[in-house]
């Protein structure tokens, strides 16, 4: 990016030094510190305090009215590992659930970003369009298009009427495709891989085109048939930012909750909840009772596994180098 | 050739569907926005009688140009905010040299691994006891502080390929720090404040998390929460709710299609780097 700014204005600065002194300046090391000021200052009361005081949090029981907080040492987080009747197992269902979601939108987000990113590359004529048209669901991510999400999904919304159109009744949901316990998981995570499409394919398409065309042409000279292609060539080679999607779409996973909040609060039953949305709820609607330290367990908790998927990420990304 | 002609059409057809998929809640969004609150519960795509009264009844009567000015003031406040903190910062950490730099650079890096789930609650704590809590700028300042990590790591990265030889020459011309970084890296760097300016305003536009839980008069909603406001009403009328979803996603849809390699370049520099 920078270095196409540089051409456009070529030289503009590049003046004779004059070899003139420089002026008196302030020692260099306050200068940075000035530099940094504003962020550090921000970052240190709305990052490293809350951080701390989260953490605080999460050793003590409150419900955000008392004047103190009751110190509980672990106890809210062996209450949510397997201490509590009620928590317990209602973690252990957002657990799972958030596992499924893990596991099965980035491959599934991969296994169709990729076909399409290779079609995408293979043709010229309206490639820019296309491009633009699969993007649009990444940038308009939010409320908004869960609740249009939401509309085509009722029991009597677009999909069901489709699908009775098409003679495939059967697979119509009669209470829509949210309210019905078996279809919410699965139906939310294909939204969730719509929404990460666009980024995946994008990144795909970029690898792509850094793929030097004769290697193509020598494997078709050779007369490798396109599914070789694909596994022999494309997919090695694009082996690093398959890791990156991975990466993303399972850090997302522990770190967002927006589709499940908006699209279903974790219903029907608790079929949809997952372990961020467990931690909105303890922190937010759970009135008088002292929930409050738990919630930041549980933000703790998912800090230490997103930390620890990263590293193990990390190592077979090293690996697969 | 007939072969190759084949795996083409296939190709297309494969491609125009998944566009098809893309598009699809969208045309549904577009379709309900234009409907009566009678037509709305007969389904079908195309309105029958096309109105604009529920476009121009979310907009006026349900106060969602309100809203839109509220979302426009905090999209802009953290989109400035965003673009003064980090480009200083970023300064400093790509061309000067502090004792600390290095460390700080990651601490703000760090926190891209930090859930927003695990902030939110001692944010609102200490938002509450600040007195900033269901202000405008009580959301201005969490979201300005949460964009740090990509922000810094973009905008270093930008300054950082900035031949050295342009700062030599400032200096030597005897360019203050600060009018090196106003004349020199900013102008140079355009490209990554248009990347880090888009990359920033779309999530604020459609932030819903934090707002949720902090606003709660609603001359103050943003958007988001205008929408939310409609759908918990007894029984939610879609052609409102679509119209009202409209007016959020087209701002972005222009921006993007505007803007467009400015949110390639980031998103692809952003995880490349």
């Amino acid at each position: 990016m920078s270095s196409l700014a540089l051409k456009d204005r070529p030289g503009r600065l590049r003046k004779e030094p004059s070899g003139g002194r420089s002026p008196r300046r302030w020692p260099g090391w306050l200068t940075g510190w000035a530099f940094v000021f504003p962020a550090v200052a921000l970052f240190a009361v709305m990052g490293v305090y809350t951080i701390g005081s989260g953490l605080a949090l999460s050793f003590a029981k409150w419900n955000g009215f008392t004047p103190t907080w009751n110190w509980a040492g672990v106890q809210n987080y062996l209450d949510l590992l397997y201490a509590d009747p009620v928590l317990a197992p209602e973690l252990r269902r957002a657990g799972w659930n958030t596992l499924q979601v893990m596991i099965l939108a980035p491959l599934l987000t991969v296994a169709i970003s990729l076909p399409l990113a290779v079609a995408l590359n293979s043709i010229r004529r309206l490639r820019a369009v296309l491009r633009s048209v699969y993007f649009l669901p990444y940038v308009t991510t939010g409320v908004a298009i869960y609740f249009a999400w939401r509309y085509v999904l009722e029991p009597d919304g677009a999909i069901n009427t489709l699908l009775r159109s098409l003679g495939l009744g059967t697979l119509a949901q009669p209470q829509g495709f949210l309210g019905n316990p078996d279809t919410a998981l699965p139906t939310l995570i294909l939204i969730l891989v719509w929404s990460s499409v666009p980024v995946a394919t994008l990144l795909y398409l970029s690898g792509l085109q850094a793929v030097d065309p004769n290697l193509f042409e020598a494997a078709q000279i050779d007369g490798a048939a396109p599914r070789h292609v694909l596994r022999r060539i494309i997919w090695p080679l694009q082996r690093p930012i398959t890791a990156a999607i991975v990466l993303l779409g399972v850090r997302d996973t522990l770190h967002g909750f927006q589709i499940f909040l908006v699209m279903t609060r974790g219903g029907p039953g608790g079929h949809t909840d997952v372990l961020a949305l467990m931690a909105y709820r303890l922190s937010f609607f759970k009135g008088l009772a002292q929930t409050l330290g738990l919630a930041s367990a549980l933000g703790w908790l998912l800090f230490a596994g997103a930390v620890l998927l990263t590293l193990v990420n990390a190592r077979m990304l090293r690996r697969v180098h | 050739m007939t072969g190759r002609r084949v795996v083409r059409a296939v190709v297309f057809v494969a491609l125009f569907v998944y566009a098809l998929i893309s598009l699809y809640p969208f045309l549904w969004m577009i379709s309900g926005a234009f409907k009566s609150r009678s037509e709305i519960l007969e389904g079908g795509f195309l309105p029958r009688t096309f109105t604009l009264d529920t476009l121009t009844q979310t907009w006026g009567r349900l106060h969602f140009f309100d809203y839109f000015l509220n979302s426009l003031k905090v999209t802009g406040l953290t989109v400035l905010g965003v673009l003064v903190v980090y480009s200083l910062a970023s300064y400093a950490f790509a061309v000067l040299d502090f004792p600390g730099r290095r460390i700080l650079f990651w601490f703000f890096v760090a926190l891209l691994f930090v859930p927003g789930i695990t902030m939110l609650l001692p944010v609102v704590i200490l938002e509450k006891q600040l007195g900033v809590l269901g202000t405008h700028i009580g959301l201005v300042l969490p979201f300005v502080n949460g964009t740090a990590p990509l922000t810094v790591l973009l905008l270093t990265n930008a300054y950082g390929s900035i031949p050295r030889e342009l700062r030599e020459a400032a200096r030597s011309d005897g360019a203050s720090e600060g009018r090196i970084f106003w004349s020199v890296h900013l102008p140079l760097a355009r490209p990554a404040h248009v990347t880090v300016a888009v990359l920033t305003a779309v999530p604020t536009w459609n932030e819903y998390v934090l707002t949720r839980v902090s606003i709660s008069d609603p001359s103050r909603y943003t958007l988001p929460l205008g929408l939310e406001s409609l759908i918990s009403s007894e029984v939610p009328r879609y052609n409102e709710v679509m119209a009202a979803s409209l007016i959020i996603v087209i701002p972005v849809i222009v921006l993007f299609l505007f803007l467009q390699r400015y949110f390639v370049n980031g998103l692809v520099g952003a995880i490349k780097g």
